[in-house]
């Protein structure tokens, strides 16, 4: 058969460190033809693209950000075995000019795996700016594999990246090689040794020779490999060979830098010593301990300020003229259809899902501002300065974004937990970021406050969020402890040069998060809601008589140990499925509207009963959108219901305890 | 020109004298490998000539003459290791029976020469301190490597003894002079452990008698110092020497570009939280507990 050249297909792959610009270039070249999902058991994403050149179809596969294949982290894994078992026809490693020495150690790595390998320069102005030359024939030749220099965030290079990768593709394998790192050493003596200790089958799908290479630096999943197949005697012949060799893996980085160094000796031009780049000088302002807290203050001000300045009014727009005008049709002119279809449509579908649905633009503007943040590398600056911080609650600097983030809505911020490598500390960030009261819960602490306490309401607002910080940092410091095991976080992380944000990254990057949460986080908010509708409607079709206010009251003798009555009860349990939801249901279930609601309110709570049910409210257990991210990011329904019980507990007991105080100290009753 | 069996036994005296005074004559016959009434003999010729005191049955120490003579063999014997070694590119551990047969055949010019070609260098490549041609030594205050105490960082400055097999045992060690290192442990059968920058070495004693050892002078000691990356102040630089934490973490390390070797500069220490330091060309942020378990080398400032 003839294979007709406009049939052909390629798998390209694109390796890069993290903050060289890869899902720029990514997006750039695959436009919104991509498909974005998880890899197979990881909460790492996974994107794909399909782009066309010279009859020549490539498929694209963005590999994470990685900065080197020993099996530190999921990332690097998830890079080295799709290296192996789905063999990509080329790998384009996608290079930081301005920080070569770093970037190709990766390539040292790459080279030893990689059948056909390319290098993109990207940030070739940035490495301008910074003083350093680069001679990109020399660095070709030393290399001996091309070199395209990009800036991708003005659209340059790209075209000619797409050239090359077609010029490389119809190249035989192998017509290039790079030379390796262990070459003329002691090392490669060891490495044969082990080589030898091994048959092909041992290793697979990795290279025999790459294995016994990483065997020597000590790597953990490769070896943990070897421990499952090895007969006895061999693994015992290896274990004594290796015994003495315990600074192999700092050889080994080592010999990767000379390697580095020696390509670059000839192909680069640092800049004059004593230069301060514009980053340095960023940074003496944006990583000094106090003044860095301001500008992290101001930063995040303006944040909440541009996300409710635009979102809030959307949400509420969307909410007045879409969500409550379709359900006044439903209820209004469907006379035609049976009761329960109508409380179904107007009650389950819009007030449940169309009401979650309606918070979409506020989250949309949150992964927009998130986005730019990350973009011109202010994130890593967050990350430093509340380092010290978080390292009370047995986390470090990168949980702290996320968690400020949490003040706007949980969503992003468990979504943002994706940031932090070490799976404890993404875990534990995980479980206290419902604990933040977001914007819903402060909503709903608002309306009760003032129609409790009056003037007061301020004080007892900000109490209310002091007290739930108090709460998040004791729970923090006692599930690092005790329900994770102690092991202290450590910062390590890379701070990426300043740079001016590049519009379309930020864009696709925050539709894409939002349609992830759509997409996954719509199920499970769906079936919440008919659930909920369910029982809110069945078996007596009204207000009062179904199940949920007979949950409400089976829960009154919890809710009397609070001063709660059964309506604050199914209150609580309402706002399950949005935390704004508890006002709604309270204007339900007391019959009353707004007015009305805060003369009810008045006169049903006690100011402990009203502190109480507060508490118990910014407490209260995640809502649906939050909890099916729980579930998406911890990728585990126990850890989802753990984070459930642990604020259910959390939230009724402290509850409890502060109208028992209350009480007997006769304080307000 | 005195022959060259004279000058073998002036240098046998002079190497013994550093250690007994008088040289009895059957050290000096295993020394040289002669027998008994053969160093006997020229013992009585060296005294006739004035070059050492001798007293049958106790034995003979050099006369002020004598030592100038002695030294002046040494000096060209040392002058012809170094230019074996740095300008021939002989091997460390082949030059000494060369430099034997040399010593002996060198006019008082051809010495000249040698050392103006070889200007300010004053040790053989062993370390051993090369006289001047007035025959003053100049006095390093070495002394025997294991008569350092424990964990005080001394410098290698010579090797007494110049067979070949020990000397290249040395040099694979990497122990030859101008290495630094710290005993770690004394051991009773006389063997010791080093610490030589991140490695860790046993020495038996056969190879510890031979190093000769000085202590660091405080400005050496500064520059040579291990300290806590933490421990650098902002604006410092120093080069990455080891890592001291846990295991599981090194790979990290590694990956992140923390390699022994490598330049780094801190760029943001405030003495509590995180650290900014700037590695192979990027800023990397690194909690304090961590930059404490990696141990640097403080460069001189500019």
């Amino acid at each position: 058969m003839i294979e007709k050249p406009d049939e052909k297909t390629v798998v390209v792959a694109l390796v890069g460190t993290p903050n060289v610009g890869k899902s720029t270039v990514f997006n750039l070249l695959t436009g919104l033809s991509q498909h974005v999902g998880n890899w197979p058991g990881k909460t790492v994403e996974q994107k794909t693209g399909v782009l066309h050149h010279n009859g020549l179809t490539i498929k694209l596969v963005d590999l994470p950000g990685t900065y080197s294949l020993t099996a530190n982290s999921v990332e690097e894994q998830i890079t080295r075995d799709f290296l192996v078992t789905e063999k990509p026809d080329l790998v384009v490693a996608l290079l930081n000019a301005a920080s070569l020495e770093r970037n190709l150690y990766l390539v040292a790595e790459l080279a030893e795996l990689a059948p056909r390998l390319l290098i993109a320069l990207n940030m070739m102005d940035v490495a301008r700016q910074e003083g350093m030359k680069i001679d990109l024939k020399a660095l070709e030749s030393a290399l001996n594999i091309p070199v395209v220099p990009m800036v991708a965030r003005k659209n340059q290079g790209l075209k000619e990246l797409i050239e090359v990768i077609g010029s490389e593709c119809s190249l035989p394998v192998g017509s290039r090689t790079v030379r390796h790192i262990e070459s003329d050493s002691q090392i490669e003596a060891d490495i044969t040794h082990i080589e030898q200790l091994l048959t092909d089958e041992d290793t697979v799908p990795y290279p025999r020779h790459w294995a016994a290479m990483k065997v020597l630096e000590g790597d953990s999943q490769i070896n943990k490999l070897l421990h499952e197949r090895l007969p006895e005697a061999q693994q015992s012949e290896l274990d004594s060979f290796l015994s003495d060799k315990e600074s192999a893996a700092i050889t080994m980085a080592g010999l990767r830098f000379d390697w580095v160094n020696s390509v670059l000796s000839s192909a680069q031009e640092r800049p004059p010593l004593g230069r301060v780049s514009l980053t340095e000088k960023l940074d003496r302002a944006a990583t000094h301990p106090m003044l860095g807290l301001a500008i992290l203050l101001a930063v995040m001000g303006l944040v909440f300020l541009v996300v409710y300045g635009i979102g809030v009014p959307t949400q509420h727009f969307l909410q007045v003229s879409l969500i409550e005008r379709a359900q006044s049709l439903v209820f209004d002119h469907m006379h035609f259809a049976p009761g329960w279809l109508q409380s179904f449509l107007g009650n389950g579908l819009l007030g449940g899902v169309g009401t979650v649905l309606t918070f979409i633009p506020i989250l949309f503007l949150f992964f927009v501002v998130w986005g730019f943040l990350e973009d011109i590398g202010y994130t890593a600056r967050v990350a430093f300065v509340t380092d010290r911080y978080m390292h009370l609650l047995g986390l470090h600097g990168k949980s702290s974004l996320p968690l400020l983030l949490g003040f706007g809505c949980n969503v992003p911020a468990v979504m943002g937990t994706r940031i932090i490598e070490s799976k404890r500390a993404r875990i534990l960030t995980v479980l206290l970021a419902p604990l933040i009261p977001c914007t819903g819960r402060m909503a709903v602490v608002a309306v009760i406050a003032a129609a409790v306490f009056g003037g007061k309401a301020i004080l007892v607002s900000l109490g209310l969020i002091a007290f739930s910080l108090l709460v998040l940092a004791v729970s923090g410091l006692i599930m690092s402890r005790f329900v994770l095991g102690s092991k202290r976080a450590t910062l390590m992380m890379e701070l990426p040069l300043y740079h001016s944000p590049n519009p379309r990254t930020i864009g696709v990057g925050a539709w894409q998060r939002t349609a992830a949460f759509i997409k996954r986080a719509g199920t499970v908010i769906l079936a919440v809601s008919i659930v909920i509708w369910l029982l809110s409607y069945f078996p007596g079709g009204s207000v009062d008589k179904n199940f949920l206010g007979d949950i409400g009251r089976w829960l009154q003798p919890v809710g009397n140990l609070m001063g709660l009555n059964w309506q604050l009860m199914v209150a609580l349990l309402t706002s399950f499925v949005a935390k704004e939801n508890t006002i709604a249901t309270l204007g339900v279930l007391l019959g009353q509207q707004k007015a009305g609601l805060s003369q009810a309110l008045k006169v049903m709570l006690t100011p402990a009963a009203a502190i109480a049910f507060l508490v118990a409210q910014v407490l209260f257990i995640p809502c649906v959108a939050t909890a099916a991210c729980i579930r998406q990011e911890t990728g585990s329904w126990r850890w989802t219901a753990f984070s459930i019980g642990l604020q259910l507990v959390l939230s009724f007991s402290l509850a409890i305890v502060v109208y028992q105080i209350a009480r007997l100290a006769r304080i307000g009753v | 020109m005195k022959s060259e069996r004279v000058e073998e036994y002036l240098e046998a005296i002079h190497r013994r004298q550093l250690t007994e005074t008088p040289v009895s004559t059957s050290a000096l016959a295993a020394d040289l490998g002669v027998s008994l009434p053969a160093v006997t003999d020229m013992m009585r010729r060296l005294e006739s000539m004035g070059l050492i005191d001798y007293e049958p049955n106790r034995g003979a120490s050099l006369t002020a003459e004598g030592k100038q003579a002695a030294l002046s063999v040494i000096r060209r014997h040392r002058l012809w290791e170094r230019f074996l070694t740095d300008i021939l590119g002989v091997k460390w551990d082949r030059v000494h029976t060369e430099a034997c047969r040399l010593e002996h055949a060198t006019s008082s010019e051809t010495e000249e020469r040698l050392a103006s070609l070889l200007g300010e260098t004053d040790t053989c490549p062993h370390g051993q301190p090369i006289p001047d041609k007035d025959g003053n030594v100049r006095d390093q205050g070495i002394r025997p490597l294991s008569e350092f105490k424990l964990r005080q960082r001394v410098c290698i400055s010579a090797v007494a003894k110049e067979e070949p097999r020990l000397l290249r045992r040395i040099e694979k060690w990497g122990l030859k002079p101008n290495a630094v290192v710290s005993i770690e442990k004394k051991d009773s059968d006389g063997s010791l452990k080093l610490k030589l920058d991140s490695q860790r070495l046993v020495l038996d004693k056969e190879t510890a008698d031979c190093l000769l050892a000085r202590p660091l002078s405080s400005k050496e000691e500064t520059a040579e110092e291990e300290i806590p990356m933490s421990g650098l102040r902002t604006g410092e630089s120093g080069v990455l020497k080891s890592y001291t934490g846990e295991r599981e973490m090194l790979g990290r390390c590694l990956s992140m570009g923390f390699t022994p070797g490598s330049p780094v500069r801190m760029i943001k220490n405030f003495g509590r939280g995180p650290v900014l330091v700037k590695i192979h060309d990027t800023e990397v942020a690194l909690g304090q507990g961590m930059a404490s378990k990696m141990m640097v080398r403080r460069e001189s400032a500019g």
